[in-house]
């Protein structure tokens, strides 16, 4: 019974059932293709924060302990590649005379380093000038003293006699806030900033300053000795899993040298980090995908819902033959089970073609666990849609037991029925009320959507977040349905709009929209929802982008920088011969200086306010107390003035056009010379400048008072063309004096793991998904309720409506809901945008200060699906105008 | 269209009756497929229908009546022989107004009440919304159920739907009346009534009546009888 059932069912029904498997795979598809995505991505997070740690432990022999014995302890641990001592002794002043002048700096550290060092450590040293080897001296050492390679230099040791040394080199430490941390220390308690001045020693020269000292009783933390790690890099995908075994096994260390060792573990706090980051990237998921996977499932639900007065018919016709309720309900399982399998093959065939195209993988996660999970829980949702539109509506069906009472229930409900059920309790209004309020508690300051302690094992995301975008989706889309339906009940309006498109026939459409006012309701929900979907979906996605880009530009600067190396003085004419390279369209020179605040040091970045904007983007956000543009007037009109970081004006209660006295070297002498300036605004970020506090003013103004108009570094536009090309025809010409970057190069370094994250696959994925979505709810829907009303149609053909009449009637509707979807679509699309980008205001780095809109993406979609209508119209009017004979044939 | 087409048809009335065949079949058949048998519905069927005419089809169910009646209608194509419409100057589907068929089964638009119903026509042959309104609920109440003209399809029963399908014919003023079995649901007192009131308008529009029935006390009341029997159409005398 059930196959011939089945039979019968497939062949009447074929198109239906195939586009609510089609409705029930793109649901499935969308759920698999993200769970790849987060799969593949927390992969990548947990390889690229292992990859970025310069010293993946940093051991801290304890006072009394014997570093021997400790470094063997470390190489004896499982999963140490390598580990080498490191000497940290200090000194309270560096002295340098160079030529007439005589230098004198604060208390600076001085490091011993093994020969092999450098070559197990990469990341650690970075070589500006002079040689690799022998006495090396940090850049910001070698600027305050004014010495470069050759130069001599003598350290007052802190309970031992005074050492010269000759300069070798001048290095950079890319990583000397993990490099200096106090091992040990909690996260509050670490020092603010690395030390001002650093002098790097060959190991057996350190040992002979040093060694002598670290057996005085008096002075135990005078000199310290750590012993810098490299681990084996085995770890689980998922960085939560990888953070914490990682941190097992320094705690397991830690034990295992009974107290003589602390572990600093930067390997561990860089997967700590990622761990928030993959936080971010669930957190993503969830706000992307799942409002994709249930518009999906209302499209489902839509196109088994436009069968249902059939689907009555047969099962009051069947019940009339004597087929029992149990059996009705057995064979709306069969069909509901097909439907299911077939969507969710054809889903998971689709996932798999999209993880191909956009991630390079089939696998629907990095390891076979997650695969099976991803496919399993991705098929799941599958058979809980098409249960969901199949089965409930059919239980609800059994109701009605007579082809009476279906002739009875038969849309078009009553034209007496008032509103939807909810509408009158004004749920939708309270729906959009509660999401605001959520909404807004949940993106006020302080709020944290992932929370993920330092050091702290468990990471929490604020599932509360959810609730402020899902209670607002509903909300405005019981709201589009109240208005839809407020719309449609005003016949004469109704009646004017459809004028243009229906003629004479304009009374009986808007009479025949009245009446369907549920459907038509319901599909400009769908239709709106779909569009808002993609919309909100691409504008997040492109501001993301656009922050993104923002912060590679903050990092490098400009397309191509130039970074002078110390002692190079070059001045901004230097500018000329850059502009000459083939490719540059603008180059401009900015200032680095190193100012004393108090006794805090801070970089001074000194700019041509006039031209600056020329070649980087400023944005608004990076400054408070003016826009971008009006700060930069400042420092052009008054060049005295001074920006300064926030937290420099709550150090120093700064009022605007207080005079702040910086402390800057002066040319001629070498010596720290007072600079007033007047406060005029805040930064927080600048290109090139670090992520604490600096200070921007005006170069001319600076170099009038110091003496000197050197040349930190280069910003070079070259319109975003050709930056890698143009960056290596730059370092040709200027050769090893100075450090050349480009944008691309740095776009693929800078930033959280999550923007490491393939976030263009998803993008891909995600926008593909969301145009389906939209075209399909739009022409799908708009189909199904023409062809559900094929005999209306050939009824009006029979009475001798002509074609042209015909498409009035079809056009008419089509209009309707193109102009019902859109508009809700544009509103509830802005409203959603602005929710993602606040709620998800965490993951932005630096804080947009408008949305990004991608209008061609938006142009585009609103095409598709007018088209995707308009074919759909077109369709049905193909079927209506066949002979009218055999469709008023059939009941 | 053109203005005298419309008078042709819906403004029937004042128009000159011409005289002549509205309708002619020559040899027409109509076979139709399904799960690769053939049926033959109406087999070399010949026939005309003149202006005035009062024709009763009868004949058992499946003979092939409602077939007939749907190419005479102009609303299937013949899939053999051949069939004009010289007396209405063309396709009917193309001279909206001139045909009114009244159809055996539901026929009437769920999502428009009786009234928009019965107008339906007159607003697809151009009349404007007032007069179509005016029309129709003057047609309703010449089959007493002037009281339904705001009811859903759905919601009166399966003999008023029927009913208002005639009023539909009615309220369009044709040439030739085509009637599926109209008083099939109906009892015998109502589809006297319906039957006299298709009489009446065949009269007074000089149109030609078909009604197709399996009632001899109907097929009585018209002046000739077609008798369909397995898609072969036999035609007796005028009585
Ligand atoms: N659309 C169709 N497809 C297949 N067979 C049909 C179709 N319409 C009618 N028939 C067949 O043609 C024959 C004549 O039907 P019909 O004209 O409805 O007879 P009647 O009106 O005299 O009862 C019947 O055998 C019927 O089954
Ligand atoms: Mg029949």
């Amino acid at each position: 019974m059930n196959r011939i059932w089945l039979h019968g069912l497939l062949r009447r029904r074929a198109g239906r059932l195939g586009m609510a498997a089609a409705g029930v795979a793109v649901a499935v598809a969308l759920l698999a293709s993200l769970g790849a995505f987060l799969a593949s991505s927390q992969a990548s997070m947990t390889a690229r924060a292992v990859r970025d740690v310069p010293v993946d432990w940093q051991v801290q022999v304890q006072p009394g302990a014997d570093p021997a014995a400790v470094l063997a302890t470390v190489r004896a641990t499982p999963g140490t590649m390598a580990a080498l001592p490191v000497g940290f002794g200090r000194a309270d002043g560096l002295t340098a005379t160079t030529g007439a002048t005589t230098q004198t700096t604060g208390a600076a550290v001085v490091l011993g380093l093994p020969d092999s060092y450098r070559a197990t450590f990469p990341g650690e040293l970075r070589t500006l000038a002079g040689t690799d080897h022998g006495v090396l001296l940090a850049q910001q050492t070698a600027a305050n003293l004014g010495v470069s390679p050759g130069d001599t230099i003598t350290a007052n040791l802190l309970g031992g006699a005074a050492a010269t040394f000759r300069v070798d080199g001048v290095v950079e430490l890319p990583a000397a806030n993990s490099l200096f941390q106090a091992v040990g220390a909690p996260p509050g308690s670490q020092p603010a900033a690395p030390p001002d001045n650093v002098v790097l020693l060959p190991e057996a020269r350190w040992q002979a300053l040093f060694a002598p000292l670290a057996s005085t009783a008096a002075a135990p933390d005078l000199v310290r000795t750590q012993i810098h790690t490299v681990r084996g890099h085995v770890l689980p995908p998922d960085p939560a899993s990888a953070f914490t075994q990682e941190t097992g096994a320094a705690r397991n260390l830690e034990a295992q040298s009974s107290g003589s060792a602390v572990v600093g573990d930067n390997l561990g706090a860089a997967l700590d980090a990622a761990r928030s980051d993959a936080a971010y990237a669930q957190v993503l998921f969830v706000f992307l995908g799942l409002p994709g996977a249930v518009l999906a499932g209302l499209l489902t639900a839509m196109v088994a819902a436009a069968g249902a007065d059939r689907r009555r018919q047969e099962q009051a016709l069947a019940r009339s033959r004597g087929v029992s309720n149990a059996q009705a309900m057995r064979l709306a399982a069969v069909e509901a089970g097909s439907v299911a399998l077939a969507g969710a093959l054809i889903g998971l065939g689709v996932a798999a073609v999209v993880g191909w195209l956009a991630f390079g993988s089939v696998n629907f996660g990095a390891t076979t666990v997650s695969a099976v999970a991803w496919t399993a829980g991705a098929a799941l949702v599958g058979v809980l849609i098409a249960a969901a539109s199949i089965l409930a509506p059919a239980n609800k069906d059994l109701r009605w037991a007579t082809v009476a009472a279906v002739r009875r229930s038969a849309e078009p409900a009553s034209a007496r029925e008032r509103g939807p059920w909810w509408s009158r309790y004004g749920v939708d209004v309270l729906l959009l009320a509660g999401g605001g309020l959520a909404v807004w508690a949940s993106s006020g300051n302080g709020y944290q959507l992932v929370l993920a302690p330092e050091g702290v094992p468990t990471i929490s995301v604020s599932y509360w977040a959810f609730a402020g975008p899902a209670l607002l989706w509903a909300g405005a889309g019981l709201l589009v349905w109240r208005l839809a339906d407020l719309a449609l009940r005003r016949r004469q309006l109704v009646r004017r709009a459809l004028r243009p498109v229906a003629g004479g026939l304009a009374p009986t459409a808007a009479a025949m929209m009245a009446r369907r006012r549920r459907p038509v309701a319901r599909a400009i929900v769908l239709l709106g929802l779909a569009l808002a979907f993609a919309a909100s979906t691409a504008t997040f996605n492109a501001t993301y982008q656009a922050q993104a880009e923002a912060d590679a530009q903050l990092t490098n600067g400009a397309d191509v920088t130039v970074s002078e190396s110390p002692g190079v003085r070059v001045g901004p004419d230097a500018a000329a011969a850059l502009a000459g390279v083939a490719g540059v369209r603008a180059v401009e020179p900015l200032q680095h200086r190193f100012a004393y605040v108090g006794a805090d040091l801070q970089d001074l970045y000194g700019v041509a306010p006039a031209t600056i904007t020329g070649v980087t983007a400023l944005q608004d956000t990076y400054f408070q107390g003016g826009s971008a543009r009006a700060l930069m007037n400042t420092l052009a009109a008054s060049p005295d003035s001074i920006l300064v970081s926030a937290e420099t004006v709550k150090d120093y209660q700064l009022h605007p056009g207080d005079v702040v006295n910086l402390r800057l070297q002066d040319s001629a002498t070498k010596q720290l010379t007072t600079v007033p300036f007047h406060y005029a605004g805040i930064v927080n970020e600048f290109p090139t400048a670090p992520k604490d506090s600096f200070f921007v003013a005006n170069a001319s103004y600076v170099a009038a008072q110091t003496g000197s108009n050197a040349v930190g570094a280069f910003l070079i536009d070259t319109g975003g063309q050709n930056v890698t090309s143009v960056a290596q025809a730059v370092q040709a010409r200027l050769g090893a004096s100075a450090t050349v970057t480009d944008i691309a190069h740095t776009r693929s370094r800078v930033g959280s793991s999550l923007t490491a994250v393939d976030l263009a696959g998803l993008t891909r994925v995600e926008l593909a998904f969301a145009l389906v979505l939209a075209a399909a709810a739009g022409g799908l829907v708009l189909f199904l309720g023409l062809t559900e009303r094929r005999r209306t149609f050939a009824i009006a053909t029979a009475l001798g409506a002509t074609r042209r009449q015909l498409r009035g009637l079809v056009a008419a509707e089509a209009v309707l809901l193109t102009a019902g979807g859109l508009a809700a679509g544009v509103a509830v699309g802005w409203l959603l945008s602005q929710v993602l980008v606040a709620v998800l205001t965490g993951v932005f780095d630096p804080p947009p200060a408008a949305l990004t809109i991608p209008w061609p993406y938006l142009a585009g979609t609103a095409l598709i699906t007018v088209a995707a209508l308009g074919a759909a119209a077109a369709g049905a009017l193909g079927q209506g105008h066949r002979p009218p004979a055999r469709e008023l044939r059939q009941l | 269209m053109s203005a005298e087409k419309v008078d042709a048809g819906v403004a029937g009335l004042a128009a000159p009756v011409r005289a002549g065949a509205l309708v002619v079949c020559d040899a027409v058949s109509r076979t139709f497929r399904r799960g690769g048998v053939e049926v033959a519905a109406v087999r070399a069927a010949s026939c005309r229908v003149e202006s005035g005419m009062r024709v009763a089809l009868t004949g058992p169910s499946g003979s092939g009546k409602s077939t007939l009646l749907h190419l005479l209608a102009g609303l299937d194509t013949p899939t053999g022989g051949h069939l004009s419409w010289p007396g209405l100057g063309g396709l009917p589907r193309e001279r909206p107004g001139t045909v009114g068929m009244v159809f055996q089964g539901p026929s009437l638009i769920p999502a428009l009440d009786v009234v928009e119903n019965v107008a339906l026509p007159l607003l697809l042959a151009g009349l404007g919304e007032t007069e179509a309104v005016e029309r129709a609920c003057a047609a309703l109440d010449r089959l007493r159920i002037g009281e339904l003209g705001v009811r859903l399809p759905h919601e009166i029963s399966g003999g008023q739907a029927q009913r208002v399908a005639v009023a539909r014919v009615l309220a369009s003023r044709p040439r030739m009346i085509l009637a599926d079995e109209p008083t099939g649901q109906l009892d015998h007192d109502t589809g006297d009534r319906v039957v006299s009131v298709l009489l009446e308008t065949a009269d007074e529009l000089g149109a030609a009546l078909v009604v197709s029935t399996h009632d001899a006390q109907v097929a009585r009341r018209l002046s000739r009888c077609w008798r369909m029997d397995d898609g072969r159409l036999g035609i007796e005398a005028a009585s």
